[in-house]
Parts: structure tokens; sequence; C-alpha cells
């Protein structure tokens, strides 16, 4: 049983997911990890405001996912659709 | 594990054109608005003002839109409040109908986020045009220099691809994990924790960032 071009291209495509996921995931982690400590902080130095400061930590981490989610998006059609 | 791949149709034909239907995302789309109908009949049959729980928490609800787009836009009518607050409450129950059995999120479907994000793309712009003026408008493409207006135009509309992705990804995301750990646990002990944060956590926080981020972009346009 050898192996055929099908074969291949569906290693590379299931191969390429996971390469995107796993590095996609870093920049996200970092980034939010970050906005969290920086909001953590803020609280911490007054904590009157902690309502807007996590609302405004919440959009912003959001917006720095959004490159995960690509990746995810990226995965999902390397799985699904190639 | 096969139903990921598979989307159950409704198919009209007009001559040698055809229209294809999501049946799936019609419906739960329709449960959600049947919802909202039935909550703000339920909520508003006999105001008071020591209201009943119901008529409280719909005060609550909208109290704290109406205070947020107060707070981010700085107008004195709330002639952006009820669209933010449609797109909040909608995508709300949206993403928490995968927690109930045999019903799905509507927002798995991109089509249902990409809508949403191209109608607040072109409120933005529209209001962006009447507040500023149209020669104000154009002229915040060309900033801070005339040869940066490719990018400037990229960057107007990977935020619609940003924002309905980010929902999309998010939703469809989670509920594929749900299914696949379902999948190898048997669905034993593990799938309710992950629905409960899936479905009700993120599915709230992601439907708050979606209104926040259309009313972000408002407010960008109009100042």
């Amino acid at each position: 049983m050898g192996i055929s071009g099908e074969d291949l291209m569906r290693a590379a495509a299931f191969l390429g997911a996971g390469i995107s996921m796993g590095l996609g995931a870093i920049g996200p982690g970092v980034g939010e990890g970050f906005v969290g400590g920086k909001a953590c902080e803020a609280i911490g130095r007054n904590p009157e405001e902690a309502g807007l400061l996590t609302r405004t930590m919440l959009v912003a981490q959001a917006v720095s996912e959004s490159t995960g989610i690509y990746s995810l998006v990226v995965a999902l059609l390397l799985i699904f659709v190639v | 594990m096969e139903e990921i791949g598979k989307v159950p149709h409704w198919i009209l034909h007009f001559g040698n054109y055809q229209m294809v239907f999501d049946k799936e995302t019609l419906i739960m789309t329709w449960i959600v608005m049947a919802f909202w109908v039935l909550f703000a009949l339920l909520a508003t049959r006999e105001t008071k003002i020591i209201p009943n729980p119901l008529q409280s928490a719909a005060e609550l609800l909208i109290g704290t839109w109406d205070e947020l787009v107060k707070d981010s836009l700085n107008l004195t009518d709330r002639r952006y409040f009820p669209f933010v607050t449609t797109v909040f409450l909608l995508f709300w129950i949206s993403n928490m109908l995968g927690v109930i059995p045999f019903l799905s999120e509507p927002t798995k479907d991109l089509n249902t986020p990409l809508s949403l994000g191209v109608m607040g793309f072109f409120v933005a712009h529209y209001s962006g045009i009447k507040f500023k003026g149209f020669k104000a408008y154009i002229k915040g493409y060309f900033e801070p220099i005339f040869f940066m207006m490719p990018l400037n135009i990229i960057g107007e509309l990977a935020k619609v691809v940003s924002i309905s992705f980010r929902l999309f990804g998010n939703i469809m995301g989670g509920s594929i994990i749900i299914l696949v750990v379902s999948y190898l646990v048997y669905s034993l002990v593990l799938p309710p924790f992950l629905n409960a944060f899936f479905g009700l956590f993120v599915g709230t926080i992601q439907a708050f960032v979606f209104a926040m981020l259309t009313l972000v972009y408002i407010s960008v346009q109009i100042r």
C-alpha cells in the first residue's frame, strides 16, 4: 500500500492546522495576559474605577484576540475544507 | 462526530436561479426573536413605580446600555442606543442558545455575524459622513500623509472581517470543542462545565464585545 498524493495533501493540511493554531495562540496569549495584568494594576491603584477598567480591558482583550481567531479559522478551513 | 460539516438546507427555486437557506440558522434566529418579543411583552405588560422582577430586569439591562452608549458617544439624543442594544441582545441569547439541548447557536453560521458586522460598518460610515461632512470624511483617509490612503481603506475593511470572524470563531470553536470532548469522554462529567464556560461565559463576553466594538467604530467616525 503506497502513499498517494491525496494522503500527502490531507497530512499536510492537518499539520498546517496544528502549526497554525499552535503558533497563532502565542500572540493572543501574551497580549491578553499583558492587558489583564495592567488592568489589575490599575484597579489596585484606584478601585472605584473598576467597572470602567473592566469594560475597557474586555474590549482590548477582544481586539488582541482577533489574530488567534484568524488562526483558528484558518485551522478549521484546513481541517474541514481542504 | 459526523454532524460537524453538515448543513440542512431549504432551497427556493426561481426559474433558473435558486436561493439556499440554512434551515437551522433561520429557525434558531426566529426562536431568539420570539424570546425577546415575549420578554418585552411580559416585562412591559403592567409597568409600575414599584416594578415586578421582570420589569426590573428589563430596566437594569436597558439602563446599563443607555449609560454605556451615552458615555462613549457624548450625544444629547439616543439615536444609536436602539441599534447597539439590539445587537447585544440578539447575540447574547444567540450565543447562549447552544446550552439548551437540540438547539444550536445561529452565530455558528458566519452569515449572521457578517451581516450584522456589515450593517455596523455602514451605520458607522453613514454617520461619519453625516456628522463631519463629506469633505472631512474623505480627508480622514488621507491622514497623516496622502499615500497612506490604501492602508486606511484596507484597515476599515479589515474591521468588518475581524469583528465578524471573532464572534464566529469563538462560537464555532467552542461548539467544536464541546462536541469533540463530549465524544472523547462519552458525555460523562465534563460537558456541563464546558457548556457553562463556552455557552454562558464566552457567549456573554463576545456579545458584549461585538456591541461595544460597533459602538467604538461609530464613535471613532462621528468625532
